[in-house]
């Protein structure tokens, strides 16, 4: 690959619309600086308040609720004067004061509040004998709505010890007794890192909590003045840094909100990224166009990363802006959180490029690149929110850049862990898809089974290269069978077991089947018995050492996990070689036969490679029965 | 050829590259993620989804206060240690979850509280502690009254309400009316670009269809098809339990916004007619305006969850009204324009 005509493919990839400012420019940007704009005006302007009136509330003016009730905007205040509500006798109930009771729900309100006999009755919609469930939930929220009016009424009051008799700080600690992350009781503008170590933030914050300890009333009255700042804009803590103040209902618990926002804000610009990338890579199989580069003397590996590295780079510019932007703001982010971003930026582009390579139209492209941005993003999105309680959330590279960002240490095992997995399959996606990225299959409409085979041939040379693509395939058995698993899972255990080891057999000896029909199909080697052994053989022995592989990857990388232990435990604790060496050779036996039956079926044509298949998963299945049967 | 032509030929290309079931599966596998990310997250705070009780270890003077508390909160109960190293020598044994040492300074009560940094339940735990600390907040304020102007209100109680009931109707229901028109304009986009780039557009041409024809057919299938998703979203919800009210004017809404996103998508298609630019400047364009929506007196979520909770006021009927007109304006307006425009330009 030469340095030289790499960058000179880029550059034309990267200048290919701007010989001049087309409509094309013009649209993207308007809609650009349109989404800009209107993002900066929302957020001005207070966000998007999706419960709005949701709840219909009757409440008279006199009522003591009519005030909290006026001031949610969850709750549509109904006038019901002069109305007749149904109502049915009520029960005190709450903290003294309130009572609660049920009316006829006539459809038109949720709640009906009213002030009799000096105490506040709270009436719930009843139907058919039953509470309404929206009018319990309606319910619910006025509790939250009237303690959050409580706090704002108290927070008026000139007496701040009487307003707010309680303070608290929070501090998180390991069970061994070190203090792990504090959030500062009171005063201070301390900034406390959820870091584990604490690091500077944590000294800040220890100086916090001795100001609330120590504190008279005076140091106390301050306290109460913080509250009142950081309710202003405490709904925007990004990072838990800013200190939250004495009073309980202050206390946020560690819910992984920033988490959830970061993964948004580093997410979204690759979806639009591979949006551009995929049209690119599509375009060049309209009407032969990518022919001119194929032509010239490039190689085919020059031409894909040339044309995929302007979008990285841009990725890599967009993910810096935001780590940079997220700097000036009071982060701690740094080169691991861009480089944290790499693979998967690189897993982006990688399915993107398949599914180009692959897609008959525009419209399937676009299906395809949504189901890639919906997957990913679910990818990199849920582990990542448990990211300050398990160790589970390293496997999404997310999860290094909000560890990064909120000054967290990570070792290096953590960082490979992390980025190994991802940049992997990545490069998996890109190998198969440039199998195809030849004159045969850019420009013709071939059927997608036909290309899926064409992409494994193009690796398979002699027998036991099989064993290199087979082992390419296990990432995708593994994704696959979690699939399965998650989806079967919610059946009864009578019915989901069976059909769970009924899909394992099937992935699995389809992953070690069909490369092993793809080299048959392009005449990759003969198709004597002793062939078709081979070749069998280097199949099964591919995907058990990959599958080896993996399990060991797992147990280096999460140390300490209960459940990397307990899928590692094949009995190599177990003592005795005979056994040990049973466990680990049955299942490459296993693996090596089942293959072989594949193969002998492949060689001789289609309908018996079927049949085959068929007897291998048969035989798989048999094995898995056994094997729980003989264990369990 | 006729509009009705151009419109099967592109039903049966959708159905023939699978692509409508892939944007059915793409649907649910977003539904369910968030219905997976509500649930899963909810249960870190609902009490009841925990196996067994809280257990805080109270010390210091004001312990007693805090013990009296913390008999109004489900699923947590207190136990008393003589002083903060007995606290801590149970937890670290894992026999409290959490300490809590409460004293007097000043006028004030302080309560320092230890939480476990690494587990699992660290949120719940830090929930069933701040109701507590409430509640104690709720009894000393009550205590102090004589020395304030005014007094807070009761507390309404607490009732076993569904937590996921909001969500159902705030997030998921719009979920479901707004991907389906996202990707109509989407697939208009391509449908129209893919024609041009192709240069089979040429080839439709020399068929008596006009150019309006073509966008006519295109754009009507993938307009008409956003409702009938949408009405077959709403049907599984309420197979799911999820009742929806007025189905009518969701389904009116889905209508007229899913003909608003194909008509502007149909022309940008046909004034920037190369798919990646086209399909960048829809993309952006419907967030900017998905965004900027909440600058209206309701957001267009809002007004599907009102409808959908049934709770609409005039204001959400009104809303529904300038859609159904903006709609009706858009389509008018790109039919108009383009009548005028020279298909023999588009390539």
């Amino acid at each position: 690959m030469r340095p030289r005509t790499l960058l000179r493919i880029a550059r034309w990839e990267s200048t290919k619309g701007l010989g001049g400012i087309d409509r094309g420019a013009v649209a993207v940007a308007v809609a650009a600086v349109a989404f800009v704009l209107a993002v900066g005006a929302v957020a001005v302007t207070g966000g998007v308040a999706l419960e709005d009136g949701i709840y219909r509330v009757g409440v008279s003016e006199d009522a003591a609720y009519h005030d909290p009730v006026a001031a949610d905007p969850t709750f549509a205040a109904v006038d019901t004067d002069g109305r007749n509500v149904d109502t049915g006798p009520p029960t005190p109930a709450g903290d003294g004061g309130v009572a609660i009771g049920g009316f006829r729900g006539d459809g038109r309100i949720d709640l009906y509040v009213e002030e009799r006999a000096g105490r506040t009755e709270i009436y719930v919609a009843f139907f058919d004998g039953e509470p309404t469930e929206k009018g319990l939930a309606a319910l619910a929220a006025l509790r939250t709505s009237v303690g959050r009016y409580n706090d704002a009424l108290m927070r008026a009051e000139d007496n701040r010890t009487a307003a707010f008799p309680v303070t608290v700080s929070i501090r998180f600690l390991d069970r061994s007794g070190t203090v792990a992350a504090e959030t500062p009781g009171d005063g201070g503008g301390g900034r406390s890192g959820s870091a584990v170590d604490g690091g500077n933030g944590g000294a800040d914050a220890a100086g916090g909590i001795g100001d609330g300890a120590t504190g008279t009333g005076e140091s106390g009255g301050m306290g109460g003045d913080t509250a009142v700042d950081a309710a202003s804009f405490g709904a925007f803590d990004l990072f838990g840094t800013s200190s939250t103040t004495g009073s309980p209902s202050d206390i946020r618990p560690p819910f992984p909100f920033q988490s959830l926002v970061l993964a948004f804000l580093f997410v979204l610009p690759l979806n639009f990224l591979i949006q551009a990338y995929g049209s690119s890579m599509l375009s060049e199989r309209l009407n032969r166009r990518g022919e001119l580069l194929l032509v010239a003397p490039v190689g085919r590996g020059e031409i894909v990363v040339g044309k995929t590295l302007p979008y990285l780079a841009a990725a890599l510019g967009i993910t810096a802006a935001i780590v940079g932007g997220l700097w000036l703001l009071g982060s701690g982010g740094g080169p691991l959180s861009v480089l944290a971003v790499v693979p998967l930026a690189l897993l982006f582009f990688g399915t993107t490029f398949l599914a180009a390579m692959f897609a008959r139209s525009f419209k399937e492209l676009t299906f395809l690149t949504v189901t890639i941005s919906t997957l990913l993003t679910t990818y990199a999105f849920v582990p990542a929110i448990f990211a300050e309680t398990s160790q589970v959330a390293f496997v999404s590279p997310l999860t290094l850049v909000i560890m990064d960002l909120t000054h967290a240490e990570v070792s290096a095992g953590e960082i490979a862990f992390s980025l190994g997995p991802a940049t992997l399959v990545a490069v998996i996606c890109f190998s198969l898809g440039f199998g195809i990225y030849r004159e045969e299959d850019l420009f013709t409409q071939r059927p997608v089974h036909l290309k899926t085979l064409d992409a494994l041939a193009s690796r398979i040379h002699r027998p036991r290269s099989v064993a290199l693509v087979v082992a390419l395939l296990v990432p995708f058995v593994f994704v696959a069978e979690l699939l399965a698993v998650a989806v079967l899972f919610a059946l009864p255990v009578t019915f989901s077991i069976p059909l769970i080891f009924g899909t394992i057999a099937v992935i699995e000896e389809l992953a070690k089947g069909i490369p092993i029909y793809a080299g048959y199909v392009h005449a990759r080697y003969g198709r004597t018995l002793a062939v078709a052994a081979a070749v069998g053989s280097a199949s099964g022995i591919g995907f058990f050492l990959a599958e080896k592989m993996t399990l060991a990857i797992q147990f280096v990388g999460l140390p300490g996990l209960a459940v990397a232990d307990a899928a590692f435990q094949t009995g190599l604790g177990a003592g005795d070689p005979a056994i040990v060496a049973l466990l680990v050779l049955a299942p490459l036996a296993l693996h090596v036969v089942t293959a072989t039956l594949t193969a002998i079926g492949a060689s001789r044509g289609r309908r018996l490679f079927g049949i085959g298949l068929g007897a291998a998963i048969l035989v798989h299945l048999a094995y898995n029965v056994a094997v729980v049967s003989t264990v369990v | 050829m006729s509009k009705t032509t151009i419109a099967g030929r592109e039903v049966r290309s959708l159905s023939r590259e699978k692509t409508i079931v892939l944007a059915l599966l793409i649907q649910v596998v977003i539904a369910g993620f968030s219905s997976f990310l509500v649930v899963g997250l909810t249960s870190l705070y609902e009490p009841g989804a925990a196996a067994d009780d809280i257990v805080v270890g109270v010390t210091g003077e004001e312990a007693e206060a805090l013990s009296a508390a913390a008999g109004d909160v489900e699923g947590l109960e207190v136990r008393r240690y003589d002083d903060r190293d007995a606290a801590r020598a149970a937890f670290d044994a894992n026999r409290v979850q959490a300490t809590a040492h409460a004293e007097r300074v000043g006028e004030r009560t302080t309560v320092d509280v230890e939480a476990p940094q690494a587990s699992v339940r660290k949120t719940f735990i830090v929930v069933q502690v701040r109701a507590v600390l409430e509640a104690l907040e709720r009894s000393e304020r009550a205590d102090r009254a004589a020395f304030r102007s005014t007094d807070p209100l009761s507390i309404p109680p607490s009732v076993d309400a569904s937590p996921y009931f909001g969500f159902s109707y705030t997030v998921l229901v719009p979920l479901l009316v707004f991907l389906p028109v996202f990707i109509a304009g989407a697939v208009v986009v391509d449908s129209l670009t893919e024609e041009v780039e192709r240069g089979t557009l040429t080839l439709l041409r020399v068929t008596p269809a006009s150019l309006l024809d073509v966008v006519d057919g295109k754009a009507g299938v993938m307009a008409a098809l956003t409702p009938i998703q949408v009405a077959l979203w709403l049907v599984l919800l309420s197979i799911n339990d999820i009742a929806v009210a007025n189905v009518a004017p969701i389904l009116a809404i889905t209508t007229a916004l899913g003909a608003l996103a194909v008509a502007v998508a149909a022309g940008l298609a046909i004034a920037v007619p190369v798919r990646q630019r086209a399909q960048l400047s829809y993309s952006l364009g419907m967030l900017a305006a998905f965004t900027a929506a909440a600058l209206l007196p309701e957001h267009p979520a809002t007004t599907v969850a009102r409808f959908a909770i049934d709770s609409p006021t005039l204001v959400t009927y009104a809303h529904l009204a300038g859609y159904v007109a903006a709609s009706v304006a858009a389509v008018v307006a790109l039919r108009r324009w383009i009548r005028g425009v020279d298909a023999e330009a588009l390539g």
